[in-house]
């Protein structure tokens, strides 16, 4: 007689309704040390909680925005070190750590794809 | 590298500039001037937009932010007007409601022979409770806080524009 296997219990996936914004979510506490948390004043009153929120997603609409305008254009990296390049604009990783670009111009050359650091970046422009 | 406290100052002291035109100051002695649109919340970058020859734009990341100065707390009608509109996606042409109507009963019998449960909403279309499409019913129309189901009626709508344009799949 075949001996039952033992069933695994499969880790929970992400919820599916947030973004891992919850910074108790696991996936918050595992891979945005980096980002910023909510300001430990509004723990403790949730009327300010609400406005934080709301200002936060406003901001975060409008930075998407720009993000989503920026696909497939030509971009201006400054990196440190006085470093210049430029790219086409892919994606975004959802913590800003990431961007993924096509055609980065090196000095050594053009590299068909790429990810650039967000922590080697300064700043970076486009035209709309 | 020092940082100045920019990341640290929450969304609701970042709202507050919005909309204005200010200076900012970044990595190794970098100046950029423009009116800010927004500020990320998750990595303080700042969205700058100057109005030229052409709409530039430009992000400073929030670690490289040093400081930043309000230059003007107030645009005029004409520059609030541009700047609102900057990321906008073009107004869509306006379909008269006879068209709309039909290109609506299109979806919605296009969802159905999907065994897809749509219903009519008002002006609306209301899939599996979860999805709504407002007009003029294209994919980009789909608004729906589960992912999964945004993806999958996206697809089958973009099929069926395909199909009406002649277009490959």
């Amino acid at each position: 007689m075949a001996t039952p296997v033992p069933v695994l219990r499969l880790p929970k996936g992400p919820d599916p309704n947030s973004r891992g914004f919850d910074p108790n979510s696991p996936r918050f506490i595992a891979l945005c040390r980096t980002s910023i948390s909510s300001s430990a004043a509004s723990d403790t009153d949730s009327e300010q909680l609400q406005k934080e929120q709301d200002a936060r997603s406003v901001l975060r609409e409008g930075f998407l925005r720009c993000l989503l305008s920026m696909t497939n254009k030509k971009v201006q990296f400054q990196m440190y070190e006085n470093v210049k390049v430029e790219a086409t604009f892919g994606a975004s990783d959802i913590d800003v750590l990431n961007f993924q670009v096509s055609d980065l111009h090196t000095p050594i050359g053009v590299q068909k794809e790429a990810l650039i650091r967000c922590q080697d970046v300064i700043s970076f422009t486009f035209e709309v | 590298m020092m940082q100045c406290g920019w990341p640290l100052m929450g969304p609701l002291r970042w709202l507050h500039y919005l909309n204005k035109e200010v200076k900012v100051r970044a990595g190794k002695g970098e100046e950029h001037r423009g009116w800010l649109l927004s500020v990320d919340p998750v990595s303080a970058s700042v969205v700058l937009v100057s109005f030229g020859e052409a709409v530039a734009v430009r992000v400073v990341m929030g670690h490289a932010v040093e400081a930043v100065e309000v230059l003007r707390a107030a645009a005029d009608d004409e520059t609030a007007k541009r700047l609102r509109s900057v990321f906008l996606p073009p107004p869509s042409p306006c379909l008269d409601p006879k068209e709309l109507r039909q290109r609506r009963d299109a979806v919605r019998r296009w969802l159905q022979e999907n065994r897809i449960p749509v219903e009519e909403e008002g002006e609306e279309l209301k899939v599996a409770g979860v999805l709504t499409i407002a007009a003029p019913y294209s994919a980009h129309d789909c608004r729906s806080s589960n992912q999964i189901i945004l993806d999958r009626i996206q697809r089958l709508i973009g099929i069926q524009d395909c199909t009406n344009q002649g277009l490959p799949l």
